[in-house]
Order: C-alpha cells, then structure tokens, then sequence
C-alpha cells in the first residue's frame, strides 16, 4: 500500500513537472507555430541563475531565476524569432533547433559541461508523514505548485483581456490582427509566460536533482514535446495533460516494466508519438479551430 | 532548379553530345573539386588530412539528407539514425571474432563468426539503413510540415534508445573496438563522389522531378495523379542508404563506435551544413558540407593559437559549436535559401 | 455644417492600385472611391480579384503600386493592425469568426482598439436587437448557424466604430431568407452614418442596396456607375460572367 501511494504521488510530482514544461511549449506554438526546442535553455539559465545566486535568500534567488529566464526568453524572440514570424513552420523549428544549440553550447563555453552541485532548498528533501504514508515534502510541494500555476495560467487566459487575445491570436493570428490585436505584445506575452513557467520548473528541478547543468534542460525539453504532440500540438489543455501523462507513464513504465525492458522506455514513448501522429494527428484532444497548419 | 532538359520534349536531345555535357555540368563541377580535396589532403600534414577525411565523410551525410530534405521538402531529423545503423552493421559483420567475443560475449552464433570483407560489410550497412527507412517511411512519409520533423525525430531516440540498450548485441553505452581502419583520404573521395553521383542521378529522374513539383503545392500533384508518397519514400530511402554508407565510413575512420556519437550534435551538424550550404540543391549540400568543415578546423587552429597566448579557451570544439549555431542562425536570418542559393552551377558558356 | 455634405473628398480614395501574388497578377490599375455615407458594392466573377481588392485595404496584402487613401491621408504607412485605428473594419470572406471563442468574447475582440468604457453597453445592445445571440453568448462561437455567424462577424467590426465597413461576400453559404436579414441589417447600420463597402457574387441582392457598383473583371474595373444604369448597359452580361473582350486571350498566348 505504502509502495503504491509513494509511487503514484511520485509520478504525479513528475508528471506536473513535466506538464508546466509542455505547458510552455505548447503556449508558444499556439500563438506563432513554433516548437520551442530553446524552452529547455530557458529553464538552464535559470538554474544557472540559482547556482550563480546561491547563498541569497531564497525568494531573492526565485527572482533571479525568473528574471534571468524572462531576459533570454524576451532576448531571442526579438533577434531569433522575430524577424522570421512569417517563416513556415518547419524553417521556425530548425531555427528555434539553432538557438537551442548556440545558448547550450555558449554555456559550455563559458563554464564547462561538468555537472555542479547545489543545495537548494535543502528544506524539501525531509520525509513527511501524511495519513500514516512517509512522502517526500518536496513531491508535495511540486504537486502543488504545478497545480496552482495551472490554475493561474487558466485564470489569465480566461478573464484577462491579453488572454483572450492571446486565445485569439492562437485560434487566427492574421484576424486577430485585422482586429487590432498587437502582434509583438500578444508574442512577447506568450514568451514571458513561458519563462516564467520555465524558472519554476527549474527551481524545482534543481532542488529535486541537486544538479546544474548545460544540458539540463534538453530531457525535460524532449518529453515534454512528446506530450504537447500527443495532447495536440496547438490546444492548451492537451499540451498539460499529455506532458502529463508522458511524465508520469515514464516514473510508471519505471516501476511496472520488467528490468530489461525498463531501459527502453523512451523508445516506447516515441514510438506512440509517431502513432499518435499517424492515427490521430490532432492529438487526443484536438484542437477547434485549427486548421491544416500542422 | 535546373529547369532545362526536364520537358519529354528535350529528352532525346539530351544524349547529344554538348547537351548532355551541358546536363552533367553541375555533376562534373562537383566530381571535379571533391577530386582538389582529395588531391590537397594528399599533400597535407597529417592532422589536416585526418579532417578531411572526417569532412568527406560528413559530405556523405550531408549529401544523404539532402536527397530527401532537398527534392521533398520535407523536414527530416532522423538521417543520424541511418548513419547510426550503418556503423553498427558494418562493424558487427567486421570486427575480428576475437574481438567480439571480448566485448560482446553473447552474441549469436553465426554472427560471432562473421567477419566479412569491408566492401560486401559496407554495402550490407547501407542496405540495412536502406530496408529500416523503407518499412518506417512506408507509414510515416504521409505526413509532411511539423508533423513530419517531429515523426523523424521519433526516428532518431528511439534507434538511440535501442542501440544504446541492446546490449547483447551492440554493446549498449560501451563503444565498439578494433574495427578495422580502412577508410583514408582516398576512400572518403570515393564515397564522396558515389554519394554525390547518386544524388545527382536521382534528383535528374523523374520520381524527383515529380516530387519537386509536388514540394510547390502537395494538393495539386496529388489531384493530378501523382502518388506523393511513394516519390517521398524513394527519395527517403535513398537518403537512408546514403546517411548509412556514410554511418559505415565514420566507423572504419575511427576504428571505434559509440552510440553518443550517432545522437543531437551530430544531427545538428549535419542539419546545420545542409542550411547554410541550401537545401535547394546538390551544390548547396556539397558547399555546406565544405564549408562547414574547413571553418571548423580554421577554428580548432585558431583556438590553439589562443592558448599559447596564455588564455586558454576552454574545450576543445567548444568555439567551433558556438559559431556554427550562430552561422546557422545568421543564414536562416539573413540568407534563407543559403550559400548556393538553391541553384546549382550554372553552365559557364552562352547558349 | 452644411458644407460637409457636399465636400467632394472621398472618404475611400484608391488609385492606380495593383497586387501580385507571386507571378499572378491579381490586381491591374484600379481606380476606386467611396465617398461618406454611401453603400458602394464591387460584384464580378470568381478569381476577379475582389477579396484582392478588400485585403489591400485592410493591409492584408501590401500593393506593388498605387496608393490608398483614407479622407486624403495616406493609409500606406499604416500598418494591418492599425488599419481598425484608423476607422476601416473587415468582414472577411468566410467571415473568420473564433469558433473555440464564446459569441461574447468574439465582440469584445472586436472593440480591441476602443479605449472608451462603452464596449460592455454596445455588446448588451447588440445582444437585445438579436436576443438568438443573446441568449447564447457564452457558448464557443463555432456551434453557431451559419446566418447567425454572419451577424456575429458583422456585429465584431461594428465594435470597432468604424467609419467604413467592409464586407467580402456576405451571403456567401446563405438561405435567401437570411441574406434578405443581412441586408436589412447593412442598411441600418448605413442609416447610422457607416459608409459601407461590399464585395457580392450576388450582384442583384447587392445593386438593390447600393448607391453605386464597379463591375470588376480580370482583376480590373470593366464598369461603374449607379446599379440603374448598370443594370442597362449592355457591356454589363459579358463583363460579370467574365467572357470579356480583354486580357484572357491575350494572357494565354
Ligand atoms: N494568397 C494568394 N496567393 C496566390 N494567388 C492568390 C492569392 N489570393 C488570391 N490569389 C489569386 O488572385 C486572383 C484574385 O483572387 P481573389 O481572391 O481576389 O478573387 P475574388 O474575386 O475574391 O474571387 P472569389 O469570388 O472566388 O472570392 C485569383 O487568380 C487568385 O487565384
Ligand atoms: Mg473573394
């Protein structure tokens, strides 16, 4: 019984990892139709930011890691993503491919690509007991936090007025601005929301593998966009609950697959992407709206 | 596009003597500065040949990934997967059975004992890579745009994933030792010039003709009777054997495998000598391909200079990834269509 | 205050416009005017170049030559999302509306250039004049009818405020019945002192409204005048079903 529950609350924790990751994916090719591979350098330069911080107090390294995460995120939409907005689809993804490249490898360049370690939030690590369960506080508190910014982001997109235009801009980009929706606002708005989700998720990455790393954000990056595409590329909802599932089939596959197989795991995650893809190309929940595009 | 000669009309024409030469110019351009490097690397130090070979042989890659990418118009990540299962083929059916009894015990037995000839090894690489691309192209070369990128980038992790695991057979995160090493200079040239003879024969055939119109606009060769997916599967399946020779000839360079070599830096490489040679055409992969490598190692030389200076500048390659990224960048910004433009040589004489 | 009435500047001025797409010529010298408080309809056959016509004004697509203006200032600096600020709404071809969007939340786009406090009061108007839509504004637009999507979309560029609509075939896909509305509901909103701009392939519901019509043809103007007299002209058969005496044969060769 312990096993079960600890299992699932870990896979819950992941999988809302995971979620806010595909989450700030799926944000910006809803509005511009690009895949965002540089998502996952977001979240790098805000662990670097902690790393680079560390020592502060804890709300003032949160800060930094945003704000580091909002500067890049602002900074490659203007000089990457900008100036070829009208690019097709697939010439947005390799170049979104290159920047993800040129900051990983930057990074590299300047502090090497050895892992280091930090101590964030040491708090978190101790065990807790919840109805007689021993659970990791930290799993709690990523269950949570995950939960409240979805909550969040929901209620911005919602009942705010740039949420609705950037509801708009998703759905047709060319009338919303027929319209006299901003193109440049509702864009820099998708990318800071998407830094924003970024630093979290890199708070909480860092204090759950203690680690910082150049590449750190690529896995994360990877399955996420696994569950964006199998949510339906373009459809919010869809791209949190396929990051999702993806996360937490991952930490179950881990635990239920036979040790041999176990290791294949993420063969299995995208072979059923290329299936999703064949068999139900909008995802499993398809998008209104959105038409041949993808 | 070269344009000419592609009308029926013109066909008989084009075995005429000047015209088929004027046909074949690009090709014979192309055979003719493969043939310099060659002749360069001969009279080259050592280290500098070594990167040519390496630079040839990415040629190859590069060359591969462009019959699909360049005639379909589709976006493909997965050409690294092809080079990956090239590598491995050719250095199980190669390697001495006494070294595959050191690093891989259990293999079965009839493979424990092969130990094939490099050219007959080669040809089974890049047939193996051939027959892969051809049953998971069947259903996925349906799809074109993102949806396509993404399905080849499926191609990719999970022949990572599964080389990377199976490790009965292909040793798993160990690398492969004492390949034998045939591949020089001169062998890179010769694989150079067949992958390039290939493309261009390929992309002069009708199958590529239609598959280039269909790149326009897909909806109108498909009303007009031209069966999409079966031109794209060709030219996938093309690329595939390509990208594998080119897995092959990596393999018997190094004289080791391993699996992280097969995985996103060198995708990134190999996508990133095809966009800023231009995916357009033939020369765009082969400038790319050069280019791409003499600048690297412009780079790797100069990084050496820096360090005598007494600052040292990090990894090795380091400086070289990060100017590659922003090139890249610089010409998917400013120079879409790449360094050739998308054009081919054109024929230096007035009609 | 009488002077306006008679001041000559149009309110819409285009002169010697032309668009390309590509190799295709879509647009060939076009010479329009719109003068306040007119209903001005633009019919011709499929492919002439009427959407063509609507989207360079709307700064959908950017001319090659020629020049647009609005009362005498330049549009050709201003840019697609700007084009709203200045007074000119679009209802598209097809009518675009944000089908996964509610009714409501399609109107408020459409007042996305207002700065006044008014939008929520015209939005419960619109909703008393067509209580249908009233009753259904928080549903996703897209469940809508057809007819009903129409009067949305006309009701969304209405909530700008405009001084010119424009509308690309707005009984496109329609039962007569609901064209018959649409119609009713154009002349209303004329008589509000909106000048109106209406592309139709359903040239004879659209003459019966308009002040004047332009019969366009291969991308050009082959006629114009008061539908009275259009409807008289000889030249006016050949020149709407497209069957003209210019440029088709002379394009094939
Ligand atoms: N985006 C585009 N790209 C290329 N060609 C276009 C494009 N839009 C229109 N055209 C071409 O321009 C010409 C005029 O098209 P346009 O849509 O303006 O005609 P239309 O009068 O609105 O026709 P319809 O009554 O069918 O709506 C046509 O030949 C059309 O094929
Ligand atoms: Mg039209």
């Amino acid at each position: 019984m312990d096993r079960i529950v600890q299992t699932l609350v870990d896979a819950v924790s992941v999988g809302g990892l995971y979620a806010l990751t595909a989450l700030g994916i799926g944000l910006i090719f809803g509005v511009m139709r690009l895949i965002n591979f540089a998502h996952g350098e977001l979240i790098m330069i805000a662990g670097y930011a902690i790393l680079l911080m560390f020592g502060l107090p804890i709300w003032l390294v949160a800060v930094g890691a945003l704000g580091a995460a909002l500067l890049l995120a602002l900074a490659i939409e203007r000089a990457a993503f900008r100036p070829i907005r009208e690019a097709d689809p697939a010439t947005l993804l390799i170049s979104s491919f290159a920047v993800s490249f040129f900051l990983q490898k930057t990074m590299i360049l300047f502090v090497g690509s050895r892992p280091k370690g930090v101590d964030f939030l040491p708090g978190l690590a101790q065990q807790i007991q919840l109805a007689g369960i021993r659970l990791q506080l930290l799993q709690i508190v990523t269950i949570v936090v995950s939960a409240v910014l979805l909550v969040g982001l929901t209620w911005f997109l919602k009942t705010t007025r740039l949420g609705l235009e950037m509801r708009a801009a998703a759905e047709n980009f060319r009338m919303a601005q027929v319209l006299g929706v901003r193109a440049n606002r509702v864009i820099a708005t998708a990318f800071a929301i998407s830094s924003v989700l970024a630093a979290v998720v890199a708070c909480l990455f860092v204090a759950q593998t203690g680690l910082v790393q150049p590449r750190m954000g690529l896995q994360l990056v990877v399955i996420a966009f696994v569950g964006t595409v199998i949510g339906g590329l373009g459809c919010l909802p869809g791209a949190a609950l396929g990051g999702f599932l993806v996360g937490a089939a991952t930490i179950l596959l881990q635990t239920l697959l036979p040790p041999d197989l176990r290791v294949f795991r993420e063969a299995f995650v995208f072979v059923a992407v290329a299936l999703v893809l064949l068999f139900r190309p909008q995802g499993i929940i398809p998008a209104r709206g959105l038409k041949e595009r993808i | 596009m070269n344009s000419d000669g592609h009308t029926p009309a013109r066909t008989a024409a084009a075995f005429s003597g000047p015209e088929l030469l004027r046909r074949l110019w690009p090709l014979l351009c192309l055979v003719a500065i493969i043939v310099l490097i060659g002749i360069f690397a001969e009279l080259a130090p050592t280290v500098v040949q070594r990167r040519i070979t390496q630079g040839l042989i990415y040629l190859v890659a590069v060359v591969g990934l462009y019959v699909f990418v360049g005639n379909s118009g589709v976006l493909a990540f997965g050409n690294v997967a092809f080079m990956a299962i090239g590598a491995y083929v050719s250095a199980l059916l190669t390697m001495s059975a006494g070294a595959k009894g050191i690093f891989l015990p259990d293999l079965p037995a009839w493979l424990q004992t092969a130990e094939w000839a490099p050219l007959a090894a080669a040809g089974a690489g890049g047939g193996i890579a051939a027959i892969v691309a051809f049953v998971v192209g069947y259903p996925l070369m349906r799809l074109s745009g993102i949806s396509a990128g993404i399905a080849t980038f499926a191609i990719l992790v999970v022949t990572y994933v599964v080389i990377g695991n199976w490790s009965s057979v292909t040793g798993g995160q160990n690398s492969l030792m004492g390949l034998p090493i045939y591949v020089g200079p001169w062998t890179a040239v010769i694989g150079a010039l067949v992958a390039v003879g290939i493309a261009f024969a390929y992309q002069e055939s009708r199958s590529a003709l239609l598959l280039r119109a269909s790149r326009e606009d897909e909806a109108a060769a498909a009303a007009s009777g031209v069966n999409v997916v079966r031109h794209r599967l060709a030219a996938f399946v093309i690329g595939a054997f390509l990208s594998g020779v080119s897995g092959v000839l990596l393999a018997h360079f190094l004289g080791t495998v391993r699996v992280e070599t097969f995985y996103l830096d060198l995708t990134f490489l190999i996508i990133a000598m095809l966009v800023i040679g231009g995916m357009g055409s033939l020369t765009g992969a082969v400038a790319g391909a050069v280019v791409i490598a003499a600048l690297t190692e412009l780079l790797r030389q100069a990084e050496v200079g820096v360090t005598i200076g007494g600052v040292s500048l990090a990894a090795p390659g380091g400086l070289g990834d990060v100017v590659l990224a922003l090139l890249m960048l610089l010409i998917i910004l400013f120079r879409p269509k790449g360094i050739a433009g998308g054009k081919e040589i054109p024929w230096p004489f007035r009609r | 205050m009488i002077v306006a009435e008679t001041t000559t500047e149009p309110l819409l001025d285009l002169r010697n416009i032309e668009v390309r797409y590509g190799a295709i010529t879509a647009l060939r010298g076009v010479d329009l005017h719109v003068k306040t408080g007119e209903i001005v309809a633009i019919v011709g056959p499929n492919g002439a170049g009427k959407t063509s016509l609507l989207s360079a004004v709307a700064g959908l697509v950017k001319p090659v030559s020629g020049s647009i203006s609005l009362s005498g200032k330049s549009l050709a600096p201003v840019g697609l999302e700007d084009i709203v600020r200045h007074g000119i709404a679009l209802v598209p071809e097809g009518r675009n509306i944000f089908a996964s969007l509610t009714v409501e939340e399609n109107l408020q786009l459409g007042a996305t250039s207002r700065r006044d406090s008014e939008v929520n009061t015209d939005i419960g108007r619109f909703f008393s004049t067509f209580p249908i839509l009233g009753e259904r504004r928080n549903q996703p637009a897209g469940l809508l009818s057809g007819g009903e999507q129409q009067m949305l979309a006309i009701a969304r560029a209405l909530l700008s405020r405009p001084k010119l609509l424009m509308l690309d075939e707005p009984s496109l896909g329609l039962a007569p019945k609901i064209v018959e509305q649409v119609y009713v509901e154009l002349e209303k909103i004329r008589d509000d002192g909106i000048t109106i701009l209406v592309v139709e392939q359903n040239a004879a519901r659209a003459f019966a409204v308009a002040d004047r019509a332009y019969i366009m043809s291969h991308g050009q103007f082959a006629l114009s005048g008061t539908p009275a007299d259009l409807r008289d002209n000889a030249g006016f058969d050949a020149a709407y079903f497209g069957v003209s005496m210019d440029s088709e044969s002379r394009d094939g060769a």
